[in-house]
């Protein structure tokens, strides 16, 4: 099929619809029902993995229609190596999200499946969409969604996070939004056609202030949703009060809109500015690597733990993009989806105790692993998964990109580094302090085991955990082409040339450092 | 006197909305005169004339008459269906209102139809005296629909307010075209194109004439800082008219402006009147957006919310090219349809005019009356411009027209005031949905809520906001046939 990524992206959608004449009573047919349409949006997706042909740079599946021809705005969509795990890992979240809140959400759960489901469309437009117009459209509407997901289903101080989580980002992404009617007519007034299709605007002819200026307004408004030190306060907050639902999409895939449009747009648009201020970037991810990790151990609160780890474990995605190789741009959009799969599955376990005990103290816990043994168990491979243990998925993303970016960011590397150290110091003391030693609190003598619907929600993400931490090739086969790709647009400038010339180390693809690490 | 050199041929045809409108009112007042059993059925006869003087558009003839005082061209056409369609709401969210409150009168919508009318000669007026007749028409229609509610005192407060400010900013127009009578020797805008062309943009009694001409208008755009009468009239107005006059007379105004400011260059440029164009502009960005974050109550919120609009719209004016007349007319269309639709909302929420419509009162109605609660975040969402309703297109198209023409500094003040503007709209999402009403209130919502039905009774208010809805999606995912419309319409008017 050639629309299959119409189909993907408008299932979801469909489905929302039909819900609407669904009677808010019939609780359980809303949730049977939102849990089969993103199952089958799921399959559609496996679809597009089964069409994606490897070995292709440019995008795949392409989609083109006119949408508004008079400005030159296209529904065009297409994938390619950066964006197709991105796109699988939210239709795999989707579902995981339905089957995790089966028995938490009593409250308007019709409202909430069809948030859901709109929120899942829009990311999977985020992804798919090669119009810069398009992809504005669905990265905004993904905030109405969540802000309702915060601020309906949230916890005691919802309104304030959900407030602060759409102001934030909109604040960015309106900024944005000139930057792209700027880029848009900087493009016309250059060639004399107007058009807002991605590849078409690569390589636009700016001035060095205006590109500069653009390079910031369209880093701005991705530095907020990744989030970026000294950016990232409204992300604690937000993920704090969020259902345990929206915690999952928020950090498994919409963090990740950020990091991805930093790839797509901020790169390959501006590469001079991005040469020239990689260092900044790549600054403040590695102190946000640090900071996260440091305020994530002193966190008495799990969630919170889990969020401020979330900070630091994307600074090492955008470490990765700005260091500009091969192999820490693969290892980057990797990590994306490690940190999609183990913290979605960390925020899901956490939510799984809440349930139960309703505090998120760690000082309530101790010695559950006694009586939640499976529960247990689960926990442990998904923070051992988020740790970088070797033999799962995130060693494998840490390593990429500390391996990629030493070779052009040596001392920052090493800094970056200690946030490896640090995540296994406070992860693993949640770990002892929840799940070992005696049992102190009578309460927790008698808690219910895992139930169904959170296993069935956990096997999937902890299988992907074992596969990609084993078989990484299966996934980093398919982006090589499209990375090299873009640091060929990146690496075309003088710029770029200068600052690689000052970084001497050999560049190696991923697939060598691989061999060399011996991790096949 | 023989009239025969100033009336062209076909000149029925060139006015017969305007003439259906006239007569339709009169039809209405005698209606009521004669049959005053029959009140209700004065609203479904209303909405007749309005789609009868939007039928008859179809029928009309270009060009210019009346001793090339009155032009009709595509552009005229598009504004207006926009006074129609803003006329149309009103009524379809007045009969229930009307009804609720006991004074169902045939002379309301009468005024409505000549206001309507007084609107379409100031959108196509060749002449200064013209547009000023025009604008006569509307303001004393105006000036009793504000306080149609004779009884209550907020609403008389309201009228006389609008009434006393109203008679001075004519004053201000009528001495502007004074003066600029003297330098001209005429009023027509042919005559001021003439003139124009070479005169000294240095002369003083051009720049005082111009000020006048502003001030008087800007009155009547409710731009800052001739803003102060706005909160107060539309929260003493009824609600319906309060949605009217928020969107109608500024397009009216804007549309005026246009033609008055073409016939202007290059003057208008080389004085730097434009610059006072962009103070104003900026102006009411700012103040619009600060000051409906302090607002509580709705209506004054969707006045100073208004205000910013206005300043939105004049982004586009500073560039006179075609590209922003197009703007300016998508953006009016977008505007009647999601403000009215809020103010239709509000209306048909309260209990009765006496009742103030704060956050409060709205607090957790999202749940309880799922459709109005759907329609106004809908409308909220498109009044903050955010992707994909008609407000989105509506502002992409005014931000994109002044970057093209290169007002950065504008268009960058204009995205930094609309991300303040996201907050207060998002704050009346924020009570619908996640905010429970006061306690003490619940039992009687919750009673309420037990005895309303999903969709209320209210035929015609929920047709309006149906139509409000729906022109909000279909602008805001498949603009291209109004894009193309507005596009050669403004084309035509200026090449």
């Amino acid at each position: 099929m050639t629309n299959l990524l119409s189909i993907t992206l408008w299932l979801p959608i469909a489905s929302a619809v039909l819900l609407l004449v669904f009677p808010k009573t019939a609780a359980n047919a809303i949730k049977a029902f939102g849990l089969l349409a993103s199952i089958a949006t799921f399959i559609a997706s496996l679809g597009i993995l089964g069409q994606f042909k490897e070995g292709v740079a440019g995008l795949q599946l392409v989609e083109s229609l006119a949408w508004i021809p008079q400005w030159g705005i296209r529904y065009s969509l297409g994938v390619d190596g950066i964006s197709l795990w991105l796109i699988l890992l939210t239709t795999l979240l989707t579902p995981v999200v339905f089957l995790s809140s089966w028995n938490t959400i009593h409250k308007h759960p019709k409202e909430y499946v069809i948030a859901f489901l709109i929120m899942e469309a829009a990311m999977i437009g985020v992804f798919v969409a090669t119009d810069l117009v398009l992809f504005y459209v669905f990265f905004e509407l993904t905030l109405l969604p969540m802000y309702l997901v915060i601020g309906v289903w949230g916890g005691a101080n919802r309104i304030y996070a959900a407030i602060k989580f759409f102001l934030f980002t909109i604040a960015g992404s309106l900024l944005m939004l000139f930057g792209i009617i700027y880029l848009g007519f900087a493009h016309y007034h250059d060639t004399g056609t107007i058009t807002f299709a991605i590849t078409q605007l690569y390589g636009t002819a700016l001035a060095p202030h205006a590109q500069t200026l653009l390079f910031f307004a369209f880093a701005l408004a991705f530095a907020i949703k990744v989030p970026l030190f000294p950016l990232h306060t409204w992300l604690p907050d937000a993920h704090v009060e969020a259902p345990t639902g929206g915690s999952i999409i928020l950090a498994g895939v919409m963090l990740k809109m950020g990091t991805y449009g930093f790839l797509r747009f901020v790169l390959p648009f501006f590469p001079d500015a991005t040469a020239k201020y990689a260092g900044l970037l790549i600054a403040l991810a590695v102190i946000g690597v640090i900071y996260g990790a440091l305020v994530a151990w002193v966190q008495p609160d799990m969630k919170k733990l889990v969020a401020y780890s979330s900070v630091s474990h994307l600074g090492f995605c955008v470490l990765g993009i700005f260091a500009l190789n091969q192999t820490s741009i693969e290892g980057s959009i990797l990590q994306m989806v490690n940190h999609g799969l183990s913290t979605g599955a960390l925020f899901l376990c956490v939510g799984v105790i809440y349930e139960r005990r309703h505090t998120r103290l760690l000082a309530d816990y101790g010695g559950l692993a006694k009586t939640m043994p499976v529960f247990a168990t689960f926990f442990m491979i998904s923070m051992l998964s988020s740790v970088g243990l070797p033999g799962l998925n995130g060693f494998i993303g840490e390593f990429l990109i500390l391996a990629g970016s030493f070779q052009t960011w040596p001392r920052w590397t090493v800094v970056a580094a200690t946030g490896v150290i640090l995540a296994a110091i406070y992860l693993l003391w949640l770990i002892q302090r929840v799940f070992f030693g005696p049992i102190t609190k009578e309460e927790n003598r008698n808690v219910r085991e895992i139930a169904w619907n959170e296993i069935a929600a956990l096997v999937p993400l902890v299988i992907l955990m074992v596969w990609i931490g084993v078989r990484p090739n299966t996934f980093l086969r398919k982006m090589t082409p499209s990375v090299q790709q873009l640091l060929q647009i990146v690496n075309k400038t003088d710029a770029s040339k200068a600052m690689i010339a000052r970084n001497t180390l050999p560049r190696h693809s991923s697939s060598v450092v691989l061999d060399a690490g011996g991790v096949r | 006197m023989n009239l025969t050199p100033l009336l062209e041929a076909g000149w029925m045809n060139a006015i017969l909305p305007e003439l259906v409108l006239s007569l339709g009112g009169i039809v209405l007042i005698l209606f009521d005169a004669f049959a005053p059993k029959l009140r209700g059925a004065t609203a479904p006869l209303a909405v007749m004339v309005f789609v009868a003087a939007g039928w008859s558009e179809m029928f009309i003839v270009g060009g210019d008459f009346f001793g090339h005082t009155y032009q009709i061209s595509a552009i005229t056409v598009i504004f207006d269906c926009t006074f129609l369609l803003a006329a149309l709401l009103a009524t379809l969210f007045a009969k229930a209102y009307l009804a609720r409150e006991g004074f169902e009168r045939g002379e309301f919508y009468a005024l409505l139809m000549w206001g309507t009318t007084g609107m379409m000669m100031m959108a196509k007026g060749l002449d200064l005296l013209i547009v000023i007749l025009g604008l006569e028409l509307l303001s004393i229609c105006i000036f009793i629909l504000v306080g149609f509610h004779r009884r209550i005192a907020v609403s008389n407060e309201a009228s006389l307010k609008y009434f006393l400010m109203g008679a001075f900013a004519t004053g201000f127009v009528l001495y502007g075209t004074a003066l600029f009578y003297g330098a001209v020797g005429s009023t027509n805008l042919a005559a001021f194109s003439h003139y124009f062309a070479k005169a000294d943009p240095a002369n003083p009694l051009l720049t005082i004439a111009f000020i006048l001409l502003m001030s008087g208008l800007g009155f009547k755009l409710a731009v800052a800082p001739f803003h102060g009468w706005a909160p107060d009239v539309y929260q003493g107005a009824p609600s319906p008219i309060a949605g009217w006059l928020s969107v109608a007379p500024k397009a009216a105004t804007l549309i005026a402006l246009v033609r008055i400011f073409a016939s202007m260059t290059p003057v208008i440029q080389q004085a730097s009147w434009m610059k006072m164009v962009a103070a104003l502009s900026i102006l009411s960005m700012i103040i619009g957006n600060a000051v409906a974050i302090a607002q509580r109550d709705l209506k004054r919120m969707l006045a100073y919310s208004g205000i910013a609009h206005v300043g939105y719209m004049l982004i586009a004016l500073l560039s006179l090219r075609d590209e922003s007349v197009a703007a300016i007319s998508v953006y009016v269309i977008t505007y009647a349809l999601m403000n009215i639709g809020a103010f239709g909302v509000i209306s048909m929420l309260a209990k009765n005019q006496n009742d103030p419509q704060t956050l409060d009162d709205i607090a957790g109605l999202g749940f309880r009356r799922p459709f109005y609660g759907l329609a106004l975040t809908i409308c909220m969402f498109s009044l903050s411009g955010l992707p994909p309703t008609a407000g989105f297109i509506a502002k992409f198209y005014i931000f994109k027209t002044a970057v093209d023409s290169g007002h950065m500094t504008i268009a960058f003040i204009g995205i930094l005031t609309s991300i303040v503007s996201v907050y207060y709209y998002l704050r009346v999402v924020y009570f619908l949905y996640m905010k429970e009403p006061e306690t003490a209130d619940l039992h009687a919502a919750d009673a309420h809520s037990l005895t309303s039905p999903l969709i209320d009774a209210d035929m015609f208010g929920t047709g309006a906001l149906l139509i409000s809805l729906i022109g909000i999606f279909t602008i805001g995912l498949f603009p291209t046939p109004l894009l193309d419309a507005a596009g050669a319409a403004a084309h035509a008017l200026l090449p």
